[in-house]
Formats: structure tokens, sequence, C-alpha cells
């Protein structure tokens, strides 16, 4: 059962690379998102057992990486139908393979229980990303993919060798084979693990998940990334692939904190995230002025969430770390449905490809159609996380946490936050309500809108409202990674 | 067991070796060299590790090691050098000698880093992954120092050289031939990128039909 989500985008990429013509692929690849995520939610009836299944983290994570997988693929449909003629027939089957490839190894590594499959799944998917970002063809883009695929390569090469390292600090507790590799087994004997080599697999496992995870200092490759790729495949980008990297470095500071708490030799893994996380704040917080490019600008968003996220893991403890899930969780949710609608802006205001997003080109939204401009004002807005936005609620839950357990960080914490949803804020007025460039003509809506809209509406009933069932998820899943 | 471990350390040694000497090469075909005898040497740790430990698992991620890093990718790499005419090309970058200077620091730094965190790991891993660290090291020192692709696909190849070495050094490690074929994945998409990326400087662009084109005008 657990195996079917995994697999079916594997063969179904297969299937979608050698036939079809792109609506029809494009169509095909909707249809297999949709049967994937249906999947992702049978899988909490059955979560499996043994080398490949789903604990409480991959459930909730599986079913949003499924979620975006469909509403991504469906706003593809009418991308396609604009884009058609940009590219090679050829190329479309190569495009909508990749997207279920990286769907599938998104899942693979969410699901895993075993730091090397894990590492195999990010490594996966890795290269089918960088695969996607030169598609456009452009020198550009060829630019970004190899940027990608050099600081991604790396980054892949450390993880690896903190993977090995993690595995021989476990040796004393478990001994060779199987065992030593699996989740499930390594947190349960953490306490008794040889602390001063798990600290350093640590270490490499932070700069080696921390490139994929687009953590300062090793983020250079996603803003290049985000600019020049297909544009629905960045909406998959920036949601699932950096929550793979981040869950990784989460379960691994678990290994740490409890053979720090059980009186092991290792180091405390806060420092080491808190660092991180705070210098993407503020190197997010800097580099948004002077953007010109829109997928560029909120590429900068994606490093400053990921950083806050990492930040929330270094505070530590169940509260902080529910916040720091939550905060992925809705930010993922408002990335993909912002992209969506940048997307469909961008289409109206005449072509969706890869550098036509300036926000001199898109500014004025609101004079092209009503629905798409709120939409996207709506979308920038609650990722500054002002109050009516779902983000306020992780992010007040992170800094309430903050100044309880660690009060001196909360100030540069609130300072970063507030540099970055100032930068927001500054930018939503001129892009939604601004005045239009000249010949603008005013469009009708494309239907994707509505899926922003209920991304939106998620955002917003995940915060305030949260299931009871889903609360549950979160709280025991936060209490147990702690 | 002696013998095992002087042998494993000997041919760790020159792995390490083949590594720091890419560092001082200034020549593409030279480095490709180098690059082959330390795949050629990882391949031979690699069988012998598996007769010592007794894993066929090993024995596969020597043969592995031995068919595709050691003849193939070299036989790729040269093709490149070959087709795009830069066999005299030099490298210039980083000094050499500051790049060197660099180079025996790090090995300094992996050695004192990894041999006092793993007192109480068995003693042929520990020496093995300093080894180890220092290979993916220089490796990362070539790929900074160096400025073409094709250099700094070699360093990245040197890096992933150390990372099996690592692997193969770890007592009972399960998924280590799997985790050679996955790296190799990565490498020849690299090496097949670096390809296209030549054609591209070259023709401006990388649609094979019009590559064709400009051939069918007789260039």
């Amino acid at each position: 059962m657990i195996l079917l989500p995994i697999f079916l985008p594997f063969a179904g990429a297969l299937a979608l690379g050698l036939w079809g013509t792109p609506r029809v692929g494009a169509i095909a690849n909707a249809g297999l998102s949709l049967v994937v995520f249906l999947l992702t939610l049978a899988v909490f009836a059955a979560p499996g057992h043994g080398l490949i299944h789903a604990d409480g983290l991959g459930l909730l994570f599986g079913a949003l990486t499924g979620f975006i997988g469909l509403t991504t693929s469906l706003a593809n449909i009418a991308y396609v139908r604009e884009a058609e003629a940009r590219l090679r027939p050829v190329l479309w089957r190569l495009y909508h393979a990749l997207c279920q490839v990286v769907l599938g190894a998104t899942l693979l590594g969410l699901y895993a229980d075993n730091i090397g499959l894990l590492w195999a799944a990010v490594e996966g998917a890795t290269i089918a990303a960088t695969l996607a970002v030169s598609l456009p063809r452009t020198a550009s883009a060829l630019e970004a993919a190899w940027k990608y695929f050099i600081l991604g390569g790396v980054g892949i090469g450390l993880a690896l060798f903190g993977t090995m390292l993690v595995y021989l600090a476990a040796q004393p507790a478990l001994g060779p084979g199987f065992p030593a590799m699996s989740f499930a087994a390594l947190s349960a004997h953490a306490a008794k693990m040889d602390g001063s080599l798990l600290t350093l697999a640590f270490v490499f496992i932070l700069f080696g998940y921390g490139t994929k995870a687009a953590l300062v200092p090793l983020h250079g490759w996603l803003p290049d990334t985000y600019a020049e790729g297909p544009a629905p495949l960045t909406a998959a980008f920036s949601g699932p692939l950096l929550n793979l990297a981040l869950i990784a470095i989460l379960r691994f500071r678990h290994l740490l904190q409890v053979n720090v708490a059980a009186g092991g030799a290792a180091m405390a893994p806060g420092p080491f995230l808190l660092t991180l996380g705070l210098a993407s704040l503020f190197l997010a917080g800097f580099s948004f002025t002077r953007r010109r490019d829109a997928r560029r600008f909120f590429g900068f968003s994606s490093i400053e969430h990921s950083g806050i996220a990492a930040f929330a893991f270094g505070i530590g403890g169940p509260a902080a770390i529910f916040g720091g899930l939550l905060h992925m969780v809705l930010q993922t949710l408002l990335k993909s449905g912002l992209f969506i609608a940048l997307v469909s802006a961008a289409g109206l205001r005449g072509s969706a490809a890869p550098g036509q997003y300036a926000f001199s080109h898109l500014r004025g939204m609101i004079h092209s159609s009503k629905y798409t401009g709120w939409m996207l004002g709506g979308a920038m807005f609650a990722l500054a996380g002002l109050p009516p936005s779902g983000l306020f609620v992780s992010e007040f839950i992170i800094i309430s946490q903050t100044v309880q357990r660690n009060p001196w960080v909360s100030l540069p914490l609130g300072l970063g936050l507030l540099l970055c949803a100032a930068a927001m804020l500054r930018n939503v007025g001129p892009l939604v309500f601004g005045p239009a460039p000249p010949h603008t003509k005013a469009h009708k809506a494309g239907a994707e809108m509505h899926l922003v809209a209920l991304h939106l509406a998620l955002v917003a009933g995940l915060a305030f409202a949260m299931p009871g069932p889903v609360l549950a998820l979160f709280s025991s899943v936060s209490g147990a990674l702690q | 067991m002696s013998l095992t471990f002087s042998l494993a350390h000997l041919m760790g040694g020159i792995v390490l070796l083949c590594g720091f000497l890419l560092l001082s090469q200034r020549r593409l075909a030279a480095m490709i060299t180098l690059y082959q005898i330390q795949a050629c040497v990882l391949a031979a740790a690699a069988f012998w590790q598996g007769w010592a430990q007794h894993e066929l698992n090993l024995y596969l991620t020597g043969i592995i090691t031995l068919a595709l890093k050691g003849l193939l990718l070299p036989y790729g790499l040269r093709q490149i050098v070959l087709r795009f005419n830069l066999r005299r090309a030099v490298e210039s970058g980083m000094g050499m000698a500051l790049s060197l200077i660099l180079g025996v620091g790090l090995i300094g730094i992996a050695v004192l880093v990894v041999l006092p965190s793993t007192m109480r790991a068995v003693s042929l891993t520990r020496e093995d992954l300093a080894i180890a660290l220092s290979v993916v090291l220089l490796g990362l020192l070539v790929m900074v120092s160096r400025r073409s692709a094709l250099a700094q696909i070699i360093g990245f190849l040197s890096t992933e050289n150390g990372l099996v070495l690592a692997a193969i050094g770890m007592p009972g490690m399960p998924f280590v031939a799997e985790f050679s074929v996955a790296l190799l994945v990565l490498l020849a998409f690299l090496v097949v990128g670096v390809f296209l990326l030549r054609i591209r400087e070259h023709f401006d662009t990388l649609d094979v039909t019009g590559i064709e084109a400009i051939e069918r005008r007789g260039r």
C-alpha cells in the first residue's frame, strides 16, 4: 500500500516520457497526480512497516506533497496550453515525466525509514529538478541549472558523508547492519550512540541537506533556479523539496537532542540551527530590495521561510517544533498558490515564459483581472505574516517560544521578521493596485485562480480552526521530535 | 589481520595522493589520468575490503567502480577534451603554491577532526575515515580553485571517490553498492551536462537540430 504512491509516479513518468502530445501529457499528469494524492491519503489507513513506512511526520507532509502536486498539475494544464509552442513535443514529454519523478522522489524521501534511502531520494529529486530547470534551454536557464547541479552535488556529497558518520556513530548501540540506518531504531537508541561522532555527522548533514533547504550560506542556487526554470515546476520546488530537506535536518537534530539529554558527548544542535536560521532571515530581508524579477523575489522569500523553520527547530521543545512544522506547511501552501497566481498573471500580460516576470511588467494586475489581482495580493499579504494570515499564528508560536526559552535571540528574530514583512508589503501595492503598463486590456481570470483561493482558504482554516485529528497528529509528531 | 590494515591504508594513501596531485596539475589531460589512477586504486581497495569483510556487496562496488569510473568516465572526459580541443588548455585560477598549502591544511584539519572524535570506533575505520575526509575536502578545494567546468567536474569526481572510500571502510554497511550507483548517475549527468554546455558555448544553442542545419550547410 505504502509503495503505491511512490512507484506510481515513477511508472507514470516512464509513460509520460514516451507518449503523448503536450496537452494530453498535461491532462495525464494531472490525472496521475490526483491518484497519487488520493493514495497519500489512503496511506493514513495503512502506514506500512519496515524499510519504507510512514510515521506521523511522513503522513502529514506526504499528504501535503500530494496536494501540492495535484493543484500544481491542474494549474499546469492552463500553462501548457499557453506555452505549448515554446518547447518541442519531446521536451514537453520530458517535462511532464520530470514533474512525476520529483513528486515520487519526494514521497520516497518522506516515507523512507532509512537514512540511506532518504539520501538516495533527495539525490534523485535533485537530478530531476536540475534537468527540469535546464528545460527552457536559454543560456541563463542552463547557467542556473549548472549552478544548481554543482551546489546541489556538493551538498549531496556532504550529506552522504554525514549519513555514513551517523551509521558509524550508531555502531556502539546497534552494531553493523540495517538497524543502524533506520530512523526508528536510531532515535530509540540515540542515547547510547557515540556523541562526538554524532556531532561531526550533524555538521555534515546540516551543510549537506542545508544546501537543499537553501539555508544561508548555501542558498546561492535557489533564486536563479526559481527565476529560470519552467514556472509551474518552481511552484512544486518551492514547497515539498525544501520541506524534505528541512525534515531530514529535523530528524537528525532529534538524535543529537536525545543524546545530549541523556548526558551523551554530543553538542547541542540548537546554536548551529539558530545561526543558519537567522543568517537566512537577514540575508533574505536585505536581498528583497532591488529585486526586479518577481520570481527571484519570491525565491528569497523561500529562503526566509526556510530560515524561520530552521530557527524554530533550533529553539527546540515541542511547541517550537510545532510552530516550525506548521510554518512549513502553511508556507508551502501559500507559496505554491502564489506561484500559480503569478504564472496566470504573467499569462494575462502576454507570456508566462521565464524572464516575463519583472515587477514593472506585472504591475497594476487588478487592471488586467480583478480576481487575479486580488488573489495575487492576498497571497503576498499572507506571506508577510500579518494578523489575518495563517503565518501569523506559526510565527507567533515561534516568537513566544523564543522569548520563553532563549530570550536574547528573540531580538534579532523580531527584527528579521519585520524587515522581511516590510519588504513584502512594499511590493503588494504597486503590483496589485499600481498603474498598469500602457495598452493593458481587461481579461477574464483563468479557472486556476480558484485553486489559489482554495490554497488561501486552507491556510486560514489550518491556522485558525485546525481540525481535531490534524491537531492531534501535529502535536504527537512535534512531541516525539522535541 | 595486520596485512589487511596495511594494504587498506596503502591503497587509501594512494587515493589521497592522487587527490592531492590533482591540485598541482594544470593540464586537463593530466588531471583525467590522475583521476583514472585514483578510480582504479579505489576499485582495488573495494575488492580488498570485500575479501577482508567477506561482503559480496563490496566486490560489486569494485566492479562498478573499475568499469565505469576507471574506464568509461575517463574515456568520456577525454572525448570532451578532444572534441572541444582543450588538449593544450592550461587552467588558471588560484596559484598552485597557495592551493597546495591549503590542501595540506585541509588534510591536517581532516585528521584533527576525525581521529579524536572516533576514539571508540574500530581502528581500521578511523584512519580510513580520516583519509576519506581528506580526499573529499581536497576535491572540494579543486572545485573552488579552478575556473573551467571540466576541471570542476574532475574535482567533484575526486570528492565522490572519497565518499566511496569512506563507504567501503564502514563495517558491514548496507547499500554500499547502491550508493555508488546513485552517485554514478549524478556523475554521468554532470559529464553529459558539461558536454552539452560546451556545445552551447560553441553554437550558442542546445538545440541539436540547429547543429544539424549548420552541418548540412557545411558549417
